[in-house]
């Protein structure tokens, strides 16, 4: 059971809404992501911190596909169920 | 895997292979090649190809006190590390991720070696550190605000093939 009530969509600020909608396209889900809804109850701080993210997961040097895995090992390393 | 050798490298003290670590004291005595017998020497050599390297990594020299041991462990290394349907670079910026998440001098030394010998550029490396240091964050605000899995749905459409609409 999550420590923090979890705003839902509509309970965030409006302009809010474009950062959920790329969100979605970028996971390909119609949902938002818990994750993503704890960031953003600090928009200062996720707007940044997502355009970190999105630098760091899209194709470079190694594919977003690789990244993902690379994710999947840091998430076990930290048994991290989420 | 990389788990294990690092346990066992970090834990016993190995010295790097690479890097200067001032205080890393093996608390077991490393078998060199010179001294090996004949099936670890075989064994050694088959490492140093594998790595293309003319030293073999300390940590196996660690495990060459049961040559058996030894022979069955590197067997399995070397098969999860060959190319399959992974390359054996993404297998290996796995393991330095893995590595580094788990803060082991040993295994970041060992697989940064390996990923720039298969050819990673220094921007490859970088976008690894990055990965590691965004997931590490994600995970530990994860755990701390213990939330719950929301991405199960769709890690079992991606299982079993199945196309599902992911539900809230």
């Amino acid at each position: 059971m999550e420590t923090v009530r979890l705003l839902e969509e509509h309970e965030f600020p409006t302009e809010q809404q474009k950062y959920f909608e790329a969100t979605k396209a970028w996971f390909n889900i119609d949902y938002l992501p818990k994750m993503s809804k704890v960031l953003s109850y600090q928009p200062e701080m996720s707007h940044t911190h997502g355009r970190c993210s999105r630098r760091a997961m899209v194709d470079g040097v190694l594919q977003r596909r690789q990244k993902e895995m690379i994710a999947v090992a840091v998430s076990a390393i930290n048994a991290c169920g989420y | 895997m990389t788990n294990g050798i690092n346990a066992v490298a970090d834990g016993v003290r190995v010295p790097l292979d690479l890097s200067d670590a001032p205080g890393r004291t093996p608390l077991v005595r490393l078998i060199e090649l010179e001294e090996a017998s004949n099936p670890v020497k075989r064994i050694y050599q088959d490492i140093q190809a594998f790595y293309q390297t003319t030293c073999v990594p300390n940590v196996f020299k660690v495990l060459a006190h049961d040559e058996g041991y030894l022979h069955d462990y590197w067997a399995a290394v070397r098969f999860v590390f060959t190319d399959r349907r992974l390359d054996r670079l993404t297998k290996e910026a796995v393991a330095l991720a893995a590595s580094m998440a788990a803060r082991s001098d040993y295994g970041v030394d060992l697989h940064m070696r390996e990923v720039r010998r298969l050819g990673l550029t220094e921007k490859g490396v970088m976008e690894v550190i990055e990965v590691v240091q965004l997931f590490s964050c994600y995970t530990k605000i994860a755990d701390g605000l213990q939330l719950e899995p929301d991405f199960t749905r769709l890690l079992e459409a991606a299982t079993s093939g199945a196309r599902v609409t992911p539900q809230r």
